[in-house]
């Protein structure tokens, strides 16, 4: 193996003759890989061979590799690089002037973009993935109630979502938009589904802060405080639960808050933001009839993203909904929510998501959720606090390589 | 007089031919070197239906989305809106919102497993997609009808086409609909869900001149009621497509097609002509308008 790699680096010269076309299979370990930003060269050897070229000049070393890819036993395919950038051929380059300069000469992998990486024999994969810009279908197995009897319960559920897209305005004050199309998931045994058409909401980091606070005790300091506000919006939302008195829809006609994040990331991918505002809802049941409400909406949430890669990924969030009703409630106590027309809606999710697999790039993700929630506007459905935990996997489409941070 | 001039005979045009996607009227009659496009884009069009199960239409839209930086990879878009169907004499009705097929073709399948530097890598002989559907509505009496909110399936494919003329693709399907009550008030009855526990076979395939077309979606499996448990369920339809005139070069064709639903136990076929009201000229015709002189 040795001698093949010596031949191959032999090979790599205009002024040399021809050598064996073999090229160097990398041993146990891979080759180094060529930077995607620093510029490559293409060099033809005197039997015509095409190669990959990329010398740093602090390091004196230069790492080449074909310009093809290769089948199982090293050799030559007809099968350009894929995602390679282009090179143009440079005859002047000459092996042995440049190691007489002192650089070494290491057998390597062509460059690939920022996200992906190449085998031995030059063939390119995704290895991160930007879950903020994909689509997913997953399902999941969720026992409920954990905690009265693990096994009274047990279902699966799916979850989806038509499109999630973000994107980042840089600058010196940064806003990311968040769209979310036709996300949802619908829980068998028993019954319930949510599904929202549409979620827009936006995040900005102001550049000049709200307050500037100077400090005297000691040294002088300068303390800003930044008020960063934000918009959040959903349009057709939609829930359906399962009740001793049939399903309850409740429709999310239009609901609009306005955010202000505790804490952003630097690209405003991860934030932990407080949202408050209102939404106006329909409730539909078999022993209220319809009934409508404008809704006071508050919640904590954030989502974080652990790594640089993309790979792993935190969501929490806590809510509480106060809708009141247009019309006064009437029945009894256990039914109606209360005498007074309001009722209240709490939950909290804590939700893991992580990358375990891609299937043609395509990324699969292991999502674990627990979550909890309290209501008192579903006639016959105890208002005390409700368990459920999700282990699923989730199938994603799109997800192009997670942004440099 | 001009519409009959405008009617050209596709199948077995006769005419010297400009190219093989565009006819030329012989010679020897009145309207000698007139053009007409012998090809056509059946997945670009709006097209209506006249036939045994009513009349309708839909709107179809597919392109490929390709990359500079990677020529041999691409998606392969198709898109249906509106699609949707009438039957006075039944009162019955079949719609849906938007479906929507993605296929993913890249030049080599492989699974990547995050684990090692580099991520090990396995290599597989298929491309990878999905289909959604959102919005179905269907009703066959007044008092009832049902309600497709969404449909998903995580496809595999493996015609491997570059194009879009041919397609086997199976997958796991997740899907929710509603059995409706339309009467005395509008009230959901049942609710059906299956979470991939229902496979799909789609199967598309269309001559290179557009003029035939083929398709075959068989979906089977459990699906998840809510007042009834788990059901066995089987949805299959086929349908051949055959263009056999063009009015102002607008394809008209003739459309076959079948049916079989478990939970109405009940096989049903139809057949309808299909005409082209707008579309997207086949790039392979020639502009037809252009003067050879």
């Amino acid at each position: 193996m040795r001698a093949t790699r010596l031949a191959a680096l032999a090979a790599i010269s205009i002024l040399m003759p021809a050598t064996a076309a073999r090229v160097a299979r990398a041993d146990n370990r891979l080759g180094p890989m060529m930077d995607p930003d620093r510029p490559v060269i293409c060099a033809r050897d005197t039997a015509g061979l095409e190669w990959r070229i990329q010398c740093d000049d602090t390091a004196k070393v230069c790492v080449y590799a074909p310009s093809v890819e290769l089948d199982v036993d090293g050799e030559r395919i007809d099968k350009s690089l894929e995602r390679a950038r282009e090179c143009s051929l440079d005859d002047s380059f000459d092996r042995a002037a440049m190691q007489a300069r002192g650089f070494q000469m290491v057998p390597g992998r062509a460059d690939a973009p920022y996200g992906w990486t190449r085998d031995e024999r030059g063939r390119v994969f995704q290895i991160n993935f930007d879950l903020k810009r994909r689509m997913y279908f997953g399902a999941a197995y969720s026992p409920e109630k954990v905690t009265d009897n693990p096994l009274a319960s047990q279902r699966t559920s799916i979850d989806f979502g038509l499109l999630v897209y973000e994107t980042l305005h840089r600058g010196r004050a940064p806003t990311r938009h968040r769209l979310r199309l036709l996300e949802g998931e619908v829980h068998l045994q028993p019954y319930d589904a949510q599904v929202t058409l549409l979620h827009y909401d936006v995040s900005h980091r102001y550049f000049d802060p709200l307050i500037r606070i100077t400090t005297f005790v000691g040294e002088p300091a300068r303390h800003d405080l930044h008020l960063n506000l934000g918009g959040w919006t959903e349009v057709g939302g939609l829930e359906i639960h399962a009740t001793p008195f049939g399903n309850s829809q409740l429709y999310k006609h239009a609901t609009a808050e306005a955010t202000f994040d505790l804490w952003q990331s630097r690209d405003l991918e991860s934030y932990a933001r407080i949202r408050t505002g209102m939404g106006l809802e329909g409730q539909y049941d078999d022993v209220n009839g319809y009934r409508s409400a404008l809704s006071a909406d508050s919640a904590f949430e954030m989502d974080w993203t652990l790594d640089k890669q993309g790979f792993h990924n935190i969501k929490l969030e806590l809510a509480d909904e106060l809708p009141r009703y247009f019309q006064p409630i009437p029945g009894t106590a256990t039914v109606a929510p209360s005498k007074t027309g309001f009722s209240e809606r709490m939950r909290a999710k804590l939700q893991y998501e992580g990358i375990v697999l891609a299937i043609n790039d395509q990324p699969v993700t292991l999502k674990l959720a627990a979550g909890g929630e309290k209501r008192n506007d579903l006639p016959g459905v105890p208002d005390v606090w409700a368990f459920v935990v999700d282990a699923g996997l989730r199938f994603n489409l799109w997800a192009p390589p997670h942004p440099r941070s | 007089m001009a519409v009959l001039a405008g009617v050209g005979v596709v199948a077995g045009a006769r005419g010297a031919e400009a190219d093989p996607c565009t006819g030329v009227v012989a010679a020897t009659t009145m309207y000698a070197g007139g053009r007409f496009a012998t090809c056509f884009d059946p997945g670009n069009r709006l097209v209506v239906d006249a036939g045994t199960d009513g009349v309708g239409g839909a709107i179809l839209l597919r392109h490929i989305i390709h990359f500079a930086d990677e020529p041999d990879l691409e998606w392969k878009m198709e898109h249906v809106l509106l699609d949707a169907s009438y039957d006075e004499f039944t009162s019955s009705f079949t719609g849906t919102l938007y479906q929507g097929v993605f296929i993913r073709h890249s030049r080599d399948g492989h699974i990547v497993l995050p684990f090692g530097d580099p991520p090990a890598k396995v290599f597989l002989p298929f491309d990878v997609g999905a289909l959604v559907e959102v919005g179905g509505l269907a009703w066959r009496d007044s008092a009832n009808a049902d309600l497709g909110v969404v449909k998903t399936a995580a496809l595999i494919d493996v015609a491997r086409s570059k194009d879009n003329r041919l397609r086997i693709a199976i997958g796991p399907v997740a899907s929710w609909d509603m059995a409706l009550t339309r009467m005395p008030d509008l009230a959901i009855e049942e609710q059906l869900v299956a979470p991939f526990s229902s496979g799909l076979l789609d199967f598309h395939a269309e001559s290179n001149n557009g003029l035939d077309v083929a398709k075959l979606r068989v979906e089977t499996g459990y699906v998840w009621s809510n007042t009834r448990g788990w059901l066995a369920a089987t949805r299959a339809e086929a349908s051949l497509e055959r263009t056999v005139l063009s009015v102002n070069d607008r394809p008209v064709s003739l459309v076959v097609d079948a049916r079989y639903d478990s939970a109405l136990s009940e096989t049903t076929a139809g057949v309808a002509l299909r005409l082209a009201l707008m579309q997207r000229t086949d790039p392979r015709v020639q502009k037809l308008d252009a003067d050879d002189n």
